[in-house]
């Protein structure tokens, strides 16, 4: 979920950067960790300590829609499609469905043994009162428009439709029929979405805001609520009613707040947690020595990127100037270097996604020495010189020391190959947020982590249309590509639109990708029962605790 | 007595408003809003959630109705933490900063004023010099390095204490933060009380209980200590105001749910009922502890006239 900009996304942490540097542990520690011995069994005691970066928004599927959240939010409740151990969608309260031959109606079929966790049956109609509640303007939901595809879901987001208006009718207590926009081939990606999750309508109308606590909460998860301290720790236990209840071995699951990075991993070393949401590039060399296999880098589907405002001087009508400064950055030296191997380096939009070809540009193919040629040769036709350098900031937002240099390393970059005068600008996280939405900035940093696998949540971010395209960029050859995969009902057809469209946005040179995000995990060796995903969504459901000594 | 304290209450109504008044503007003229995220909204969709927290009314309604809520004790939702109260986030963060700043004050008292007298009664000898010095260590330590020490030696190396948490009642997980808290403050109120001490006992009626022949410990808690601790009260008062509303940095360091977290990321978030609330809380608490320190002065020196 929540995509642009995990790293921008703004916790206390980056406000207290400064801070970090200094309270991160001594590098090298390499007698910080004990040595773990694993057996095969599972342990006798099921319960697991993870962390949070920040606190939890809120715990209401429809009105939050932030990581820590979803993380939570992803044990507590079930929508129709849930998240298999590898992210994708696999039967969650549906056991079944069809879609009819034009793909814009999907017939759900509820499991019948599903219930919430009060012991009252999960019916087609919790899914239409909740869907029609995400919806509803008097809501206030942040992800309103997602339901876009749904027929009817915009308007009604719009304030044109009442919500009874929306496309989704109970035919009975366990079958739900979905009415769809265009034929959405990626519909079960888009299920397992938290503001899709189906919310208890009596806990809502009794308790208003406060059906959230513990005292008041119903969810039809595989774990329901326990505690909440604000502000700390909000403890789940497993949800006795859930229908796969006996497959679910963690009893207890108490997901920790820990906004500081570095406090989290002293949590980690300390053993009172097992399954860390993130650690600093800046700490990964000393806890790989230190924690070895116990750190967990994978692909997670974002993108870190700079955008040009294609209508602000000096990118306006300089597509040259802009391949430019594509070009003349060492994403491997910027990797390497200042984000110690975390992350992979980038040079076309869509990270990697089984089906989808990608779209590397012409240019990733030559040798460094080709591309600065090629790059100094553009920025010379753009009328740039050493006389007459490129004066430009990168806007970005204040995330503490390691970010700062890690632009400015790219301004380095830019002046050791071209002779531009590059500076960063940074500004508070609301700030920049302000400024780009405006269409104030040149020059901004963007990022995006996808909410569902699909191409399309990425190369949305520059339809003129749409809200997100911060850089002003209309191509009518890529809006119109975009619809047409839109109403395309073969996946395989679709993504092949979609990867002329992303040709398109490298052509007119109008991003920069830098690298793609990684998962950062510590996770103790005795916790089975996950895996790395694209998504990064690791359910508590499927884990375990084997027996181990040490912690 | 009764008639000051309702005066200074009385008082403190125009200043909490000017500090209300203040804080609301500057929030308000902050750019960007609660509501603006990193995945911009539909302009219809960003106004129906405006809506829904009366922002998209007049400032000046908005002000009149922050106040109306206010004098009914109501500090208004989170704008940030969607179903939650600002005063729910008050009700579960503040016990937490109450009881690890008393406790730290408390602390730096018991360890502070007995270091202090002890050093001025034998000045110059080791008793006094080492002390001394290490409360010039103990001040100029940061608690961005004590506090992560501590947690490395007793926690992560040892395993002695927990290496943060939050747990009611609990005295392992309450030592290391109390401790990082208190460090500064056992310094400053050592060095305060030897310096005061020093003074006192060389006034005339110390030198009559000395010519009397009376024992140490009799000069020191009987006739030395009242006097002595006058300063100590001067300097506690504003800064017990900002000790129980924590460091944010031992917040950090040890994870605790106090409100001092809340109060950053709020601003940074434009959180506006969320910062005026707990800005509302530290004023009341700097008036509250001030008025403290005048009542316990005019206690210990009975020279000082309240009315």
């Amino acid at each position: 979920m929540r995509a642009r900009a995990r790293a921008l996304a703004l916790s206390f942490s980056a406000a207290l950067a400064a801070c970090s540097q200094h309270v991160g542990p001594p590098a090298p520690a390499a007698d910080a960790a004990p040595s773990i011995g694993v057996g095969d069994a599972a342990a006798p005691v099921q319960i697991i300590a993870r962390t949070l970066d920040d606190y939890p928004r809120s715990l209401d599927p429809q009105l939050t829609t932030d990581i820590p959240s979803q993380r939570v939010l992803d044990d507590l409740f079930e929508g129709l499609v849930a998240l298999s151990i590898d992210g994708r969608p696999v039967a969650g309260a549906a056991a079944s469905w069809q879609q009819s031959t034009d793909s814009r109606t999907w017939v759900f079929h509820l499991r019948e043994n599903a219930r919430w966790s009060n012991g009252a049956p999960l019916t087609a109609e919790d899914f239409v009162y909740s869907w029609r509640r995400e919806v509803d303007p008097k809501t206030a939901s942040g992800y309103a428009q997602a339901l876009a595809p749904i027929v009817n879901g915009l308007d009604i987001a719009l304030g044109r439709k009442p919500p009874e208006t929306l496309g989704v009718e109970a035919t009975d207590a366990h079958t739900l029929t979905v009415h769809l926009v265009a034929p959405t081939p990626y519909l079960l990606d888009l299920l397992d979405q938290v503001y899709l999750y189906p919310v208890y309508r009596p806990a809502i109308e009794r308790y208003g805001d406060d059906w959230v606590r513990p005292e008041h909460i119903v969810s039809n998860g595989a774990f329901a609520l326990q505690e909440e301290v604000i502000g700390n720790r909000i403890t789940l236990r497993a949800n006795e009613r859930y229908w796969d209840a006996s497959h679910v071995q963690l009893r207890t699951v108490v997901y920790y707040s820990i906004p500081d990075r570095a406090q989290a991993v002293l949590r980690y070393l300390a053993g009172d947690v097992q399954f860390t949401d993130s650690f600093a590039a800046s700490q990964r060399p000393w806890l790989k020595s230190t924690l070895g296999d116990q750190v967990v880098n994978s692909p997670w589907l974002g993108i870190y990127m700079l955008a040009f405002n294609v209508r602000l001087p000096p990118f306006r009508d300089r597509p040259s100037l802009r391949q430019a400064l594509i070009l003349a950055i060492d994403r491997v030296a910027l990797t390497r270097y200042l984000k110690f191997d975390m992350y992979q380096p980038a040079d076309t939009l869509m990270p990697p996604l089984a089906g989808y070809e990608p779209q590397h540009p012409a240019w990733a193919a030559l040798s460094e020495a080709d591309r600065n040629a090629l790059a100094r040769r553009l920025y010379a036709e753009a009328g740039y010189s050493p006389l007459h350098p490129l004066r430009v900031d990168i806007s970005t937002s204040i995330q503490g020391a390691d970010e700062r240099h890690f632009f400015e390393a790219v301004a380095a970059m830019w002046h050791s190959v071209l002779g531009a005068e590059v500076s960063v600008d940074e500004s508070e996280f609301k700030v920049l947020l302000q400024n780009r939405e405006l269409k104030r900035l040149p020059l901004f940093l963007d990022s995006w982590i996808g909410d569902f696998a699909d191409p399309v949540n990425f190369l949305q971010l520059f339809d003129s249309r749409g809200s997100l395209d911060y850089g002003g960029f209309a191509d009518p050859r890529f809006d119109a590509l975009l619809d047409r995969a839109a109403q395309e009902p073969d996946n395989a057809a679709r993504y092949r639109l979609l990867e002329q469209s992303e040709r398109v946005l490298n052509q007119d040179a109008v991003y920069i990708p830098l690298y793609y995000y990684a998962t950062r995990h510590l996770v103790k060796p005795y916790i089975t029962g996950w895996r790395s995903n694209l998504l990064d969504r690791n359910l508590s459901r499927y884990m375990s605790i084997l027996e181990h000594q040490g912690r | 007595m009764l008639r000051y304290i309702l005066r200074r209450v009385l008082e403190s109504i125009p200043t909490l408003l000017l500090i209300v008044t203040l804080a609301f503007a500057l929030l308000h003229a902050a750019p960007g809003g609660p509501f603006a995220t990193d995945k911009a909204m539909l302009p219809e969709i960003q106004h129906s959630i405006e809506a829904r927290y009366h922002l998209d009314e007049p400032l000046w309604r908005q002000y009149l109705r922050y106040l109306g809520d206010l004098a009914r004790g109501d500090l208004g939702p989170s704008f940030q933490y969607r179903n939650t109260s600002v005063n729910q986030i008050i009700a579960a963060g503040f016990p937490v900063d109450l009881t690890v700043g008393l406790s730290a004050i408390a602390l730096a008292l018991l360890l502070g004023i007995p270091i202090g007298l002890n050093a001025a009664w034998r000045r110059h000898t080791l008793w006094d010099r080492v002390p001394m010095a290490f409360a010039v260590a103990g001040i100029s330590l940061p608690v961005f390095v004590a506090a992560p020490l501590l947690v490395l030696v007793f926690a992560v190396k040892l395993h002695w204490l927990p290496a943060g948490d939050w747990v009611h009642g609990s005295p392992s997980h309450l030592l290391l933060p109390v401790v990082a808290l208190a460090l500064p403050y056992v310094a400053y109120v050592a060095r305060i009380v030897r310096g005061s001490a020093l003074e006192v006992l060389n006034t005339a009626f110390i030198r009559t209980a000395r010519a009397k022949g009376l024992p140490a410990h009799r000069i020191l808690m009987h006739h030395t200590l009242r006097p002595t601790l006058a300063p100590v009260v001067s300097f506690l008062g504003p800064t017990t105001a900002g000790i129980v509303t924590i460091s944010i940095v031992v917040e950090t360091v040890f994870g605790l749910p106090g409100i001092g977290r809340f109060f950053v990321t709020g601003a940074l978030n434009r959180d506006y009922t969320l910062v005026l609330g707990i800005t509302i809380l530290y004023g009341t608490l700097i008036i509250l502890f001030n008025l403290l320190a005048d009542l316990c002065y005019a206690w210990l020196d009975p020279r000082v006239r309240l009315e």
